[in-house]
């Protein structure tokens, strides 16, 4: 092949533009469907981070060790407030005068570790 | 009749057809720069399109330090790079698309031909591969391409000796 012959050939090659009208409409209809395209793609991942970040929050709240409810669930006997002081003392007199077995009643508060009712009842022999 | 300069002066402002009026004068030197490429009407169009879009996005931070026509040349160049490489590893799958010897279709020979010179060019290094692709697809003088590249004259002369020599070889073999 020569080379030169080749560079002549196609420097002189003939063509004809394409109209300057349809060019331009083609190009602006390209131009907008390109700008869709990336901020619907913007749309997708800012909704799949928000999805995974979410999910992380969520799956982050699961467990599956039982004491983490249950403490949940049970407040310490010192931060409670007055109230509920007093309903959980009132409750624990009605477990111990209303109990068929004393005893039972007795070392399920020990479990829970009511002491205070405990010795303020006197094991129930009061 | 407005210059280039006024245009994407209004265009900054807000006037979108000062941009369609700019795009219809260049077009057709755009075009033309990238049918001698491709050999390949859509082709061309669709890469005339793509700087175009470009232009529409880069010409609002335009600072006129430069000519319009040295600016939309860099970027048809620019743009014919990116082709080279993307047909680069088309050509190096079809392999099998080369006509098979013995028979001549002129004008599909000449398109091969011409496809195989651009894939030979697109191995040259890249300062070479710019100024044949300017010498052949433009027409262009050394001292148009010494300013669009920003060298010498004679750099630019001694790129397109040497790359026109790396060709030769490439053929031979």
């Amino acid at each position: 092949m020569k080379i030169e012959k080749q560079f002549q050939d196609i420097s002189q090659s003939q063509f004809s533009a394409p109209d300057g009208d349809s060019f331009l409409e083609k190009l602006h209809n390209e131009r907008q469907r390109r700008i869709g395209k990336k901020v619907s793609f913007l749309n997708g991942l800012s909704a799949g981070i928000i999805v995974a970040v979410f999910g992380l929050i969520t799956t982050s709240q699961l467990t599956d060790d039982p004491t983490i409810f249950a403490s949940n669930d049970l407040t310490p006997l010192e931060i409670m407030d007055n109230e509920t002081e007093e309903f959980v003392y009132e409750l624990a007199e009605y477990l111990v005068e209303n109990s068929d077995d004393i005893w039972e009643t007795l070392t399920f508060l020990d479990e829970i570790e009511f002491e205070t009712v405990v010795t303020m009842n006197n094991g129930g022999l009061e | 009749m407005k210059t280039d300069h006024e245009l994407i002066k209004e265009f900054q402002e807000g006037r979108e057809t000062a941009f369609n009026e700019l795009v219809k004068r260049h077009l057709p030197n755009t075009y033309g720069f990238f049918i001698k490429f491709t050999a390949d009407e859509v082709e061309a169009e669709d890469l005339a399109q793509d700087v175009f879009i470009k232009m529409y996005k880069a010409l609002k931070k335009f600072r006129f330090e430069s000519e319009f026509k040295t600016y939309l040349f860099r970027a048809n160049v620019n743009m014919s790079n990116t082709y080279l490489r993307r047909t680069k590893w088309r050509n190096l799958l079809h392999l099998d698309q080369a006509p098979e010897p013995g028979y001549v279709d002129t004008n599909l020979e000449d398109e091969w031909r011409r496809k195989e010179l651009w894939d030979a060019v697109s191995k040259l290094p890249s300062r070479q591969r710019m100024v044949v692709t300017m010498r052949i697809a433009q027409e262009m003088p050394y001292k148009e391409i010494s300013k669009i590249m920003r060298i010498s004259e004679n750099s630019a002369k001694v790129n397109y000796h040497h790359a026109v020599k790396t060709l030769k070889d490439l053929f031979k073999n």
